[in-house]
């Protein structure tokens, strides 16, 4: 195929975007280039709203807008065309933020300074006024403002406990300690899963929830884009995900969304050109508040979108993963896809991403240590060759990695509580911190205990609020 | 229907049949059940069948017994209990069973007992013996129906438990300890019952008439105290399996079959891994001198493995290599702990105090090395951190996990050591832990890291036998293997080319000699062999193995790229192919100078690169350029230590550590890494090696956005001792497709160079002198070193024939060796070979590989010269 540049390209384009038959085709392009088709196939949902219900169609458009960050990022092109309907000027300027700040990492690796190059057309702001702002007209109350504050009429909390929830399955130990938590507070849950991971899948067979699998394909142009040079990097795929979800939630009665991000996921990797860079952008509290009130306000009011884990700390959610060893054979945290389950555990930890590092610190402290070591395979701590991985995640003498992993003070608090471990403190790496790292640290280290304190705003829901923030 | 012989004289003999979980669920498995016992008994036999519950009930009962106070949850359980059980029922034709239905009420009475809620280890044991209570029950009834009266007995009438000093509450209640001798009475007082009886595994009772269980493995142990009290003929342990192998079968397909073991060995197999039998069922027996026999429920005709005393003048010989993982060590290091009166005292106390029994114990004057068996109890409490606290009060404690014990077992280890040079080389290059051998001389044990251990077993396996220490031709030992009773092993092996060949390989040699001899046919074979495997894209010839033009015309007419290692090779291959298009020609070359990457470049090849060095220093070379990426992914396989091309001490491939900084470094000069790469070793016949492999490149691959093609190299391996079986090119395929499947956006490449020449070439040499020194007989031949190098550089091992005298029978044993100033110039030791003569022809095969292609003129010789056969 012989395709034309898309960093050169003048605009993208929101070409059109369908459903039915329970799947979604999201279609952009660059300038007149091929169309860029992205497939999103539901389970079949019996009595789903029909096609063309004010909240369906609102739950479309916006995944039909965020889903396309996918692609945009292949070129970056200055403009931004609406063939389909228009977000108002609330979704633009969230879209705006979500393009640029969920493309922050993509942005510091290709050294492209995207600040006012993102602008969404909003209906009545643009020129081309054909394409009529849909969520405002739905909504009838064209350019209300988001409020970013819990929807005032909020349900009892009986109301609540009946409700039912969508949790989003990724195969690591956050998503299964809400399943966990949700279970425990005898809730209605569904393990839900995008794409075809076997290691989720078994995940997810293993929570003993019921199970709904999404399919998502994206256009194989954009991998044809890719070999011939486009722009990649990393791309905010949780905020992709959530509006999957929605549309999910809409398309079969669910009431709520529990993702699983944590508290550290709101903090910065690095600073890049005066901005903060954030791996995780769309795992943090800012993506979580604003979308959680556009939801509401746009496509379903009673649909509750949250992280159950928002008050929890990397390890406070590792402290509760400890707690049940029920996923211990088929869970990982590892970068790797692994497309085909084997029975070792090399066949679900690399060993070598700062993710297995992270979790397999995380996780020591609270469990016993054959346990640990049967999970990974082999013994990271005791392996020189990893010092510096675990100096990044310490965040001594680099910064942490771009990786969904904790703070560093995460890191360096579970490193003394390992050094003050008689099983722990002779392993290689462990001897290193205690010797050369934790002088140099002095009072940089909090305790285990402080980290473990649930702390910080979120938008649990009353019923699971205690299930969430009993400390252990 | 069974004929029921007359009756049975009271002093008939007894057999023990015990049958496991999956031997009890179905109608089918009864069926064979009852033609055993019906066998036995028409024999002139009593019969004593010793069951376990159905397969997973013992599971459930668990769950109840862990429950707590959830009673849903039991309740739920206990439905599918009463489900499972009837469904039996039906499927046996049996009427609704009063005697099931009060075990199931039984159940229920439990399940309501208010000592649930606190697991009392009483009530654990009386839920979990109901399993075993109805699975009897079922078999009785439906024995009896069919015609073969069968007695139901409690077994825990028949086995008391008696505790052990130093036992806990725990031990005494849920693994506990039955003492037996043979009891006289017994066999009569039962006699006066019947002629068939059925019993429960796994259960007891106490002193205080409570029921208890024999822990894991427990109706082994049954059978084993049933068998000591009645003195029976035979124990027989009714498995899937026909019986112990010399290797877990699972990971070592070639494992005999283990025919006739003694005692102590088969009890420190069954200690050191074998699953197929509990150890404690041996004690018993032996003490009473009551043999056992393994045998299969699928294949009852079978001999299956017989375990009795051993003849005390029995050979040494290595029986077994077994596998233990989940093993912790827990090394403890003082400064002059022999000096420290009482310090061992101290170290083991902790140990007793913490509840955790030590298996192996490796010392020196200032380290005490000790390992701990994988238990719940170390995987799922805080026992081991609560051992290493009060351990550091008196040491320094390193916890060292998760490592596997690798155990050859055999009597008389300790003289064979001498045998194991090549077993042991293995280990040179891990990272081994602990040695172990204990006094009783059964065994020499290796800890290691795990995950090391899934491959290092049937290498060593392999290893034991070419070594002569597991000494699979005696029959009274090694039955067959494992893969030729599951019906896998391949017919036998069509004669080579060159036995067809004789007289046109007679004439060559008479005209020159020494003399390599190449077959195109036989190269042209092993390509067809390779392109049926439609997972692969793309085949690339490693031309290093024979660059000979001949070969490579074949080659290229069969379609296949070249993968070449240096300019010369590169320039070799397009001068003499130039309409091959540049693009198939792999330049992976290792440590070689700029220049020949920048003239394979400008000639379009497509260069690898496995290094940081070249990008670090000369990137404006690579600028705008595609480059393949050759990665080190860890362990190394391999036939030999010296053809290992993988792991931190072999020089080949980028570190995976690395890889961001060569992503790094390709970015910054706009090189685009448009292949992964990774070859790990040579002569590998382990078909799912490349499997792996290819898995490992594909999900690194994923994080690289132009990736295109996977090449998992080559290094197929050709078996070349009798005994050794090819590789499974059948396996090797359906691994790949399993991958490619997966990972449909790659390419997948392979480049293997030996498995396509080594069979297809042979060097003819002329017996120069014989000698006689002392008792070794030596053969001289013209060609050395100079001519075959591989067995002096890897040891390799190529059959030799004296082709003059190809029908004459083998006679003395004798050193084949060359004329060159080494005493390394041996090319073959202790072969059998009819007498040789000056003038005769012997051949050395496989030499289509590495032969000429590393020939040297050393001593000034000239090397072999080169022939082509169509």
């Amino acid at each position: 195929m012989n395709l034309p540049d898309p960093r050169s390209a003048r605009a993208f384009h929101f070409v059109a975007r369908s459903f039915a038959g329970g799947v979604a085709n999201l279609v952009y392009a660059f300038d007149d280039g091929p169309e860029l088709v992205e497939r999103i196939s539901f389970p079949s949902a019996p009595g789903a709203p029909a096609a063309g219900s004010d909240a369906l169609e609102a739950a479309l458009d916006l995944l039909h807008w965020i889903a396309g960050i996918s692609y945009y990022k292949a070129g970056v092109p200055a403009g931004m065309r609406m063939r389909t309907t228009q977000p108002d000027a609330a979704t633009a300027s969230f879209l705006d933020a979500l393009y640029l700040h969920g493309l922050g990492e993509f942005a510091y690796r290709n050294q492209l300074d995207l600040r006012g190059r993102i602008r969404f057309p909003a209906a009545g702001a643009s020129a081309a006024g054909d394409a009529q702002s849909a969520p405002a007209r739905r909504a009838g109350a064209a350019g209300r403002e988001l409020d970013t504050a819990r929807v005032s009429a909020a349900p009892d909390a009986a109301a609540l406990a009946r409700q039912r929830t969508l949790v989003p399955i990724g195969g690591g130990k956050d998503s299964l300690v809400s399943v966990e938590i949700l279970k425990a507070a005898g809730a209605d849950a569904t393990a839900v899963w995008v794409g075809n991971s076997p290691l989720i899948a078994a995940c997810a067979r293993r929570t003993g929830l019921p199970m709904l699998n999404i399919g998502r394909e994206l256009s194989p142009i954009l991998f044809e884009y890719n070999r011939l040079g486009a722009y990649n990097g990393h791309i905010p795929v949780t905020a992709i995900n959530s509006a999957i979800l929605v549309v999910a939630a809409v398309l079969h009665g669910f009431d709520a969304i529990a993702f699983s991000n944590e508290r550290s996921a709101s903090s910065a990797t690095l600073e890049y050109a005066g901005q903060p860079v954030n791996h995780q952008w769309s795992k943090g509290w800012a993506f979580e508040q604003a979308f959680h009130a556009l939801v509401k306000s746009h496509v379903a009011p009673a649909l509750d979108y949250y992280s159950l884990l928002r008050p929890l700390s990397e390890l406070a959610v590792a402290e509760r993963f400890a707690r049940a060893s029920r996923y211990d054979t088929v869970f990982s945290s590892c970068n790797r896809n692994f497309r085909i389950l084997g029975p070792r555990p090399a066949d679900r930890w690399c060993g070598q991403c700062p993710k297995c590092h992270f979790v397999f610190l995380a996780l020591a402290p609270f469990m016993p240590k054959p346990r640990l070591l049967g999970i990974f395979g082999r013994n990271l701590l005791d392996d020189a060759a990893l010092a510096p991985a675990f100096d990044a995640l310490l965040e001594y003498r680099d910064h942490k990695p771009f990786e969904c992993v904790g703070e560093g003070v995460e890191s360096r608090a579970a490193m003394a509580a390992l050094a003050a471990r008689a099983e722990w403190r002779e392993d290689a790496l462990v001897a290193r911190f205690a010797e050369q790292i934790a002088p140099q640290l002095a009072g940089q280290v909090p305790s285990l205990d402080a980290l473990l304190q649930a702390d910080g705003p979120h938008h649990v829901p009353a019923f699971l609020r205690s299930h969430v923030l009993a400390f252990r | 229907m069974i004929s029921i012989p007359a009756s049975l004289p009271t002093p008939a003999p007894w057999v023990v049949a015990k049958f496991g979980g999956t031997s009890v669920a179905t109608r089918e498995r009864w069926e064979a059940i009852r033609r055993i016992a019906a066998a036995h008994r028409a024999a002139g036999r009593r019969v004593l069948l010793v069951v376990s519950a159905l397969s997973g009930v013992t599971d459930l009962l668990k769950s109840i017994t862990e429950a707590g106070p959830d009673e849903a949850h039991c309740r739920a359980v206990q439905a599918t209990l009463i489900e499972r059980h009837h469904a039996l029922v039906r499927a046996l034709e049996l009427p609704a069973s009063t005697a099931l239905e009060y075990w199931l009420a039984e159940l229920d009475r439990l399940i309501a007992d208010p000592r649930r809620t606190r697991a009392a280890l009483d009530w654990q044991a009386a839920v979990f013996a109901l399993g075993e209570l109805m699975s009897s029950t079922l078999g009785a009834a439906f024995l009896t129906a069919g015609g073969l009266k069968t007695q139901w007995l409690d077994a825990r009438d028949y086995l008391r438990a008696m505790p052990l000093a130093n036992q806990g509450d725990w031990a005494r209640h849920l693994s506990a300890s039955v003492p037996v001798q043979p009891d006289p009475e017994l066999p009569e007082a039962l006699a006066a019952l019947g002629e068939v009886f059925i019993t429960q595994g796994f259960i007891a009772r106490n002193e205080a008439g409570e029921t208890v269980l024999l822990g894991r493995g427990g109706s082994d142990t049954s059978a084993g105290c049933f068998g000591a009290l009645l003195k029976a003929a035979c124990v027989e342990i009714w498995t899937d399996v026909p019986g112990m192998f010399s290797a877990n079968p699972r990971c070592v397909p070639q494992a005999r079959l283990l025919t006739g073991l003694g005692y102590e060995e088969a009890q420190e197999i069954a200690t050191t891994g074998a699953k197929v039998l509990h150890p404690r069922a041996l004690g018993p027996l032996r003490r009473a001198g009551v043999p056992l026999a393994i045998k299969d429920t699928n294949r009852p005709h079978l001999a299956g493995t017989e375990i009795r005393a051993a003849a005390s003048d029995a050979a040494p010989c290595v029986k077994a290599i077994s596998l233990k993982k989940g093993v912790t060590l827990v090394s403890m290091e003082t400064v002059g702990m022999w000096q420290q009166v009482g310090f061992l005292a101290d170290v083991f106390g902790e140990f007793k105090r913490h509840g955790l029994s030590v298996d192996l114990i490796g010392s020196a004057e200032t380290n005490v090395t000790v390992s701990l068996d994988a238990s719940e109890n170390l995987v799922n409490s805080d026992v081991l951190s609560a051992l290493a606290a009060d351990l550091a009060r008196i040491c320094r404690v390193k916890v060292i996990a998760p490592c596997a014990a690798i155990t050859l077992v055999g009597r008389g280890m300790r003289s064979l050591l001498h045998r194991l040079s090549g077993v042991l080389a293995e280990f040179g290059t891990l990272d081994v832990h602990m040695i172990s051998q204990s006094s009783n001389n059964l065994n020499l044990t290796f800890v290691i890291d795990e995950a090391l251990a899934d491959e290092l077993v049937p290498r060593l396996h392999a290893l034991l036998i070419r070594a002569d220490a597991l000494r699979v031709e005696d029959g009274a030992v090694f039955g067959p293997s494992w893969r030729e009773l599951a019906g896998e092993a391949p017919a036998d092996a069509p004669p080579p080319w060159w036995r067809r060949q004789r007289e046109a390989l007679l004439l060559l040699a008479a005209q020159a000699s020494p003399r390599y001899v190449y077959s195109t046919t036989a190269v042209r074979g092993q390509a067809h062999a390779l392109k049926a495997l439609d997972a692969v894209d793309r085949w690339h010839y490693a031309l290093k193995a024979n660059p000979h033009p001949d070969i490579l015309r074949v080659l290229h007419a069969e379609g296949f790229g070249f993968e070449c290692v240096s300019l010369a090779e590169l320039t070799a291959v397009r001068e003499l192919l130039p309409e091959l298009p540049a693009e198939r020609l792999l330049f992976t070359p290792n440590f070689a100078p700029r220049a020949e990457y920048a003239a394979a470049l400008a000639a379009g090849a497509r260069v690898t690169l496995d290094a940081l060095h070249p990008l670090t220093h000369w990137g404006e070379d690579f600028a705008g350029r595609e480059i393949h990426l050759r990665l080190d992914l860890g362990i190394g396989r391999g036939h030999h230590d010296k053809v290992r091309t993988g792991g931190d001490g072999s020089k080949f491939g980028l570190a995976l550590e690395d890889v961001e900084a060569f992503r790094e470094l390709a970015r910054r000069h706009d090189a685009r890494i448009v292949g992964l790469h990774a070859h790990l070793g040579s002569g590998i016949l382990d078909a799912g090696h490349w499997r792996s492999v290819y898995l490992q490149l594909a999900a690194l691959a994923e994080g690289f956005r132009r990736v295109e093609s996977l090449n998992v190299g080559g290094g197929l391996g050709v078996p070349s001792r009798p005994d050794e079986q090819g590789l499974d090119l059948a396996a090797l395929g359906a691994g790949l497709a399993e991958v490619k499947a997966a990972y449909p956006r790659f390419a997948l490449w392979m480049e293997p160079g030996r498995f396509l020449v080594a069979d297809a070439g042979v060097l003819l040499a002329r017996v120069t002198q014989t000698k006689r020194k002392g008792g070794v007989r030596y053969v001289g031949v013209d060609a050395g070193m100079n001519s075959l190098l591989r067995p002096a550089l890897y040891d390799a091992w190529h059959a030799i024939v004296n082709l003059s005298r190809l029908d004459e029978a083998p006679a003395a044993m004798v050193q084949v060796v060359g004329p060159i100033c080494e005493s390394g110039d041996v090319l073959g030791a202790n072969r059998r070979l009819p007498e040789c003569r000056e003038g005769d022809v012997l051949l050395i095969a496989q030499a289509g590989a590495y032969g000429a292609s590393m020939a040297s003129r050393y001593n000034l010789r000239e090397p072999a010269s080169e022939v082509v056969l169509p």
